[in-house]
Protein backbone atom coordinates (compact mmCIF):
# COMPACT_ATOMS: atom_id res chain seq x y z
CA UNK A 1 0.00 0.00 0.00
CA UNK A 2 2.83 2.32 0.86
CA UNK A 3 4.62 1.43 -2.38
CA UNK A 4 1.64 1.93 -4.72
CA UNK A 5 0.89 5.48 -3.58
CA UNK A 6 4.05 7.07 -5.08
CA UNK A 7 3.57 5.01 -8.24
CA UNK A 8 0.05 6.36 -8.72
CA UNK A 9 1.27 9.86 -7.93
CA UNK A 10 3.95 9.71 -10.62
CA UNK A 11 1.56 8.21 -13.17
CA UNK A 12 -0.99 10.87 -12.33
CA UNK A 13 1.61 13.60 -12.79
CA UNK A 14 2.44 12.41 -16.32
CA UNK A 15 -1.23 11.98 -17.24
CA UNK A 16 -1.98 15.52 -16.10
CA UNK A 17 0.96 16.84 -18.09
CA UNK A 18 -0.11 14.98 -21.22
CA UNK A 19 -3.65 16.27 -20.85
CA UNK A 20 -2.40 19.80 -20.32
CA UNK A 21 -0.08 19.73 -23.33
CA UNK A 22 -2.67 18.13 -25.64
CA UNK A 23 -4.36 21.42 -26.23
CA UNK A 24 -1.20 23.48 -26.46
CA UNK A 25 -0.33 24.20 -30.11
CA UNK A 26 3.30 24.93 -29.28
CA UNK A 27 3.78 21.49 -27.78
CA UNK A 28 2.03 19.84 -30.69
CA UNK A 29 4.21 21.70 -33.20
CA UNK A 30 7.27 20.46 -31.40
CA UNK A 31 6.14 16.86 -31.42
CA UNK A 32 4.70 16.63 -34.91
CA UNK A 33 7.30 18.24 -37.15
CA UNK A 34 6.07 19.66 -40.45
CA UNK A 35 7.39 18.03 -43.61
CA UNK A 36 9.62 21.08 -44.23
CA UNK A 37 11.45 20.35 -41.00
CA UNK A 38 13.16 17.32 -42.54
CA UNK A 39 14.38 18.96 -45.73
CA UNK A 40 17.98 19.03 -44.51
CA UNK A 41 17.79 15.27 -43.92
CA UNK A 42 16.30 14.73 -47.36
CA UNK A 43 18.88 17.08 -48.84
CA UNK A 44 21.69 15.13 -47.22
CA UNK A 45 20.39 11.94 -48.84
CA UNK A 46 20.37 13.59 -52.26
CA UNK A 47 23.87 14.93 -51.64
CA UNK A 48 25.22 11.56 -50.52
CA UNK A 49 23.68 9.84 -53.55
CA UNK A 50 24.62 12.24 -56.34
CA UNK A 51 27.17 14.81 -55.22
CA UNK A 52 29.74 13.00 -53.08
CA UNK A 53 31.50 11.54 -56.11
CA UNK A 54 33.07 14.94 -56.81
CA UNK A 55 32.34 17.11 -53.79
CA UNK A 56 33.14 14.45 -51.17
CA UNK A 57 31.28 13.20 -48.13
CA UNK A 58 32.31 16.33 -46.22
CA UNK A 59 31.33 18.59 -49.14
CA UNK A 60 34.89 19.90 -49.12
CA UNK A 61 35.51 19.18 -52.81
CA UNK A 62 37.60 16.09 -52.09
CA UNK A 63 35.42 13.39 -53.63
CA UNK A 64 36.96 10.28 -55.16
CA UNK A 65 36.66 11.76 -58.67
CA UNK A 66 38.03 15.17 -57.74
CA UNK A 67 41.59 14.27 -58.76
CA UNK A 68 40.42 14.23 -62.39
CA UNK A 69 39.40 17.85 -62.52
CA UNK A 70 41.08 21.20 -62.87
CA UNK A 71 39.84 23.30 -61.20
CA UNK A 72 38.91 20.94 -58.38
CA UNK A 73 35.24 20.63 -57.44
CA UNK A 74 34.09 23.42 -55.14
CA UNK A 75 34.47 23.23 -51.38
CA UNK A 76 30.80 23.76 -50.58
CA UNK A 77 31.34 24.30 -46.86
CA UNK A 78 32.93 27.68 -47.57
CA UNK A 79 30.88 28.69 -50.59
CA UNK A 80 29.73 32.32 -50.64
CA UNK A 81 27.29 31.76 -53.49
CA UNK A 82 23.57 32.46 -52.99
CA UNK A 83 20.90 29.79 -52.85
CA UNK A 84 19.61 30.97 -56.24
CA UNK A 85 23.05 30.53 -57.77
CA UNK A 86 23.42 27.06 -56.26
CA UNK A 87 20.01 26.07 -57.57
CA UNK A 88 20.94 27.32 -61.04
CA UNK A 89 24.25 25.45 -61.23
CA UNK A 90 22.56 22.30 -59.95
CA UNK A 91 19.81 22.59 -62.55
CA UNK A 92 21.89 23.72 -65.54
CA UNK A 93 25.29 22.26 -64.72
CA UNK A 94 28.62 24.06 -64.89
CA UNK A 95 28.13 24.96 -68.55
CA UNK A 96 24.87 26.72 -67.67
CA UNK A 97 26.68 29.25 -65.48
CA UNK A 98 29.96 29.45 -67.37
CA UNK A 99 31.89 27.18 -65.06
CA UNK A 100 33.36 23.65 -65.20
CA UNK A 101 31.77 21.49 -67.90
CA UNK A 102 32.30 18.50 -65.63
CA UNK A 103 29.50 19.60 -63.30
CA UNK A 104 26.49 17.81 -64.84
CA UNK A 105 23.03 19.37 -65.22
CA UNK A 106 20.72 17.72 -62.71
CA UNK A 107 17.31 19.16 -63.53
CA UNK A 108 16.24 16.10 -65.51
CA UNK A 109 17.36 13.70 -62.81
CA UNK A 110 16.28 15.41 -59.59
CA UNK A 111 12.81 16.62 -58.69
CA UNK A 112 12.21 20.27 -57.78
CA UNK A 113 11.86 19.18 -54.16
CA UNK A 114 15.17 17.30 -54.23
CA UNK A 115 16.93 20.34 -55.68
CA UNK A 116 15.45 22.64 -53.04
CA UNK A 117 16.34 20.13 -50.33
CA UNK A 118 19.96 19.82 -51.40
CA UNK A 119 20.30 23.60 -51.66
CA UNK A 120 18.98 23.85 -48.10
CA UNK A 121 21.40 21.11 -47.00
CA UNK A 122 24.28 23.08 -48.55
CA UNK A 123 23.16 26.07 -46.51
CA UNK A 124 23.13 24.25 -43.18
CA UNK A 125 26.58 22.68 -43.68
CA UNK A 126 28.13 26.00 -44.67
CA UNK A 127 30.69 27.24 -42.14
CA UNK A 128 29.13 30.71 -42.02
CA UNK A 129 25.72 29.23 -41.22
CA UNK A 130 27.22 26.98 -38.55
CA UNK A 131 29.15 29.89 -36.99
CA UNK A 132 25.98 31.98 -36.94
CA UNK A 133 24.08 29.12 -35.32
CA UNK A 134 26.78 28.93 -32.63
CA UNK A 135 26.58 32.69 -32.11
CA UNK A 136 30.11 33.31 -33.37
CA UNK B 1 68.01 4.22 -98.07
CA UNK B 2 66.16 6.60 -95.75
CA UNK B 3 63.27 6.84 -98.17
CA UNK B 4 63.02 3.05 -98.34
CA UNK B 5 63.08 2.80 -94.55
CA UNK B 6 60.32 5.40 -94.17
CA UNK B 7 58.23 3.64 -96.78
CA UNK B 8 58.69 0.32 -95.01
CA UNK B 9 57.78 1.84 -91.66
CA UNK B 10 54.69 3.48 -93.16
CA UNK B 11 53.55 0.25 -94.79
CA UNK B 12 54.19 -1.64 -91.59
CA UNK B 13 51.91 0.71 -89.65
CA UNK B 14 48.95 0.39 -92.00
CA UNK B 15 47.92 -3.13 -90.96
CA UNK B 16 48.16 -2.18 -87.28
CA UNK B 17 45.90 0.78 -87.79
CA UNK B 18 43.39 -1.19 -89.77
CA UNK B 19 43.26 -3.81 -87.05
CA UNK B 20 41.82 -1.35 -84.53
CA UNK B 21 38.10 -1.90 -84.06
CA UNK B 22 35.27 0.35 -83.01
CA UNK B 23 32.55 -0.59 -80.56
CA UNK B 24 29.35 1.15 -79.55
CA UNK B 25 27.92 0.99 -76.05
CA UNK B 26 24.38 2.30 -75.77
CA UNK B 27 23.09 4.11 -72.72
CA UNK B 28 19.41 3.30 -72.49
CA UNK B 29 16.92 2.96 -69.63
CA UNK B 30 19.62 4.13 -67.25
CA UNK B 31 21.94 1.24 -68.03
CA UNK B 32 24.86 0.45 -70.31
CA UNK B 33 23.93 -1.96 -73.11
CA UNK B 34 27.05 -4.02 -72.38
CA UNK B 35 27.75 -4.89 -68.76
CA UNK B 36 31.16 -6.16 -69.87
CA UNK B 37 33.11 -5.51 -73.05
CA UNK B 38 36.39 -7.06 -74.12
CA UNK B 39 38.49 -5.08 -76.59
CA UNK B 40 42.10 -4.75 -77.69
CA UNK B 41 44.61 -1.96 -77.21
CA UNK B 42 43.96 0.72 -79.81
CA UNK B 43 40.23 -0.01 -80.09
CA UNK B 44 37.69 2.79 -79.84
CA UNK B 45 34.45 2.75 -77.89
CA UNK B 46 31.55 5.06 -78.69
CA UNK B 47 29.21 5.75 -75.80
CA UNK B 48 25.82 6.70 -77.23
CA UNK B 49 23.07 8.31 -75.19
CA UNK B 50 19.66 6.95 -76.23
CA UNK B 51 17.80 8.15 -73.15
CA UNK B 52 15.75 11.37 -73.20
CA UNK B 53 17.95 12.89 -70.52
CA UNK B 54 21.63 13.55 -69.88
CA UNK B 55 24.18 10.83 -69.27
CA UNK B 56 27.82 11.02 -68.29
CA UNK B 57 30.68 8.57 -68.76
CA UNK B 58 33.73 8.44 -66.55
CA UNK B 59 36.28 6.07 -65.05
CA UNK B 60 38.67 6.33 -62.15
CA UNK B 61 40.48 3.09 -62.98
CA UNK B 62 44.28 3.07 -62.95
CA UNK B 63 44.35 1.60 -66.45
CA UNK B 64 42.40 4.57 -67.82
CA UNK B 65 41.12 7.61 -65.98
CA UNK B 66 38.74 9.79 -67.96
CA UNK B 67 35.55 11.81 -67.94
CA UNK B 68 33.72 12.25 -71.22
CA UNK B 69 31.40 14.83 -69.70
CA UNK B 70 27.61 15.00 -69.75
CA UNK B 71 25.64 14.93 -72.99
CA UNK B 72 22.00 14.69 -74.11
CA UNK B 73 20.00 12.17 -76.13
CA UNK B 74 21.30 11.38 -79.59
CA UNK B 75 24.87 12.41 -78.86
CA UNK B 76 27.84 10.17 -78.26
CA UNK B 77 31.37 10.44 -76.96
CA UNK B 78 34.31 8.37 -78.15
CA UNK B 79 37.42 7.20 -76.38
CA UNK B 80 40.41 5.16 -77.49
CA UNK B 81 41.96 2.68 -75.09
CA UNK B 82 45.73 2.71 -75.39
CA UNK B 83 46.76 0.53 -72.46
CA UNK B 84 45.77 -2.96 -71.37
CA UNK B 85 43.83 -3.42 -68.16
CA UNK B 86 40.41 -3.53 -66.59
CA UNK B 87 38.43 -0.31 -66.66
CA UNK B 88 35.34 0.28 -64.55
CA UNK B 89 33.05 2.72 -66.32
CA UNK B 90 30.32 4.68 -64.54
CA UNK B 91 27.79 7.45 -65.08
CA UNK B 92 28.12 10.33 -62.62
CA UNK B 93 24.45 11.25 -62.98
CA UNK B 94 23.11 7.74 -62.44
CA UNK B 95 25.25 6.02 -59.81
CA UNK B 96 23.63 2.64 -60.49
CA UNK B 97 25.04 2.59 -64.05
CA UNK B 98 28.24 0.57 -64.21
CA UNK B 99 30.12 -1.53 -66.75
CA UNK B 100 33.58 -3.03 -67.22
CA UNK B 101 35.89 -2.85 -70.20
CA UNK B 102 38.66 -5.40 -70.42
CA UNK B 103 41.45 -4.12 -72.65
CA UNK B 104 43.76 -6.88 -73.88
CA UNK B 105 47.17 -6.63 -75.56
Amino acid sequence: MNISLPVFSIAGFFLLNMAASAGDPAVLDDRIKPVEYYKDVRGSIVFKTYCVLCHGTKADGKGRASKNYVPEPANLTVSTRSDDYKEKIIRKGGVGVGRSPFMPPWEQELTNEQIRDVVYYLKVINIKYLDKAKGL
Amino acid sequence: MIVKFCLFAFLALIPLHSMAQEFTVDQQDKSFSEPKLTIKVGDKVHFKNSDPFFHNVFSLSDAKTFDLGSYPQGQHRTITFTRPGRIHVECAIHPQMKMTIEVKE
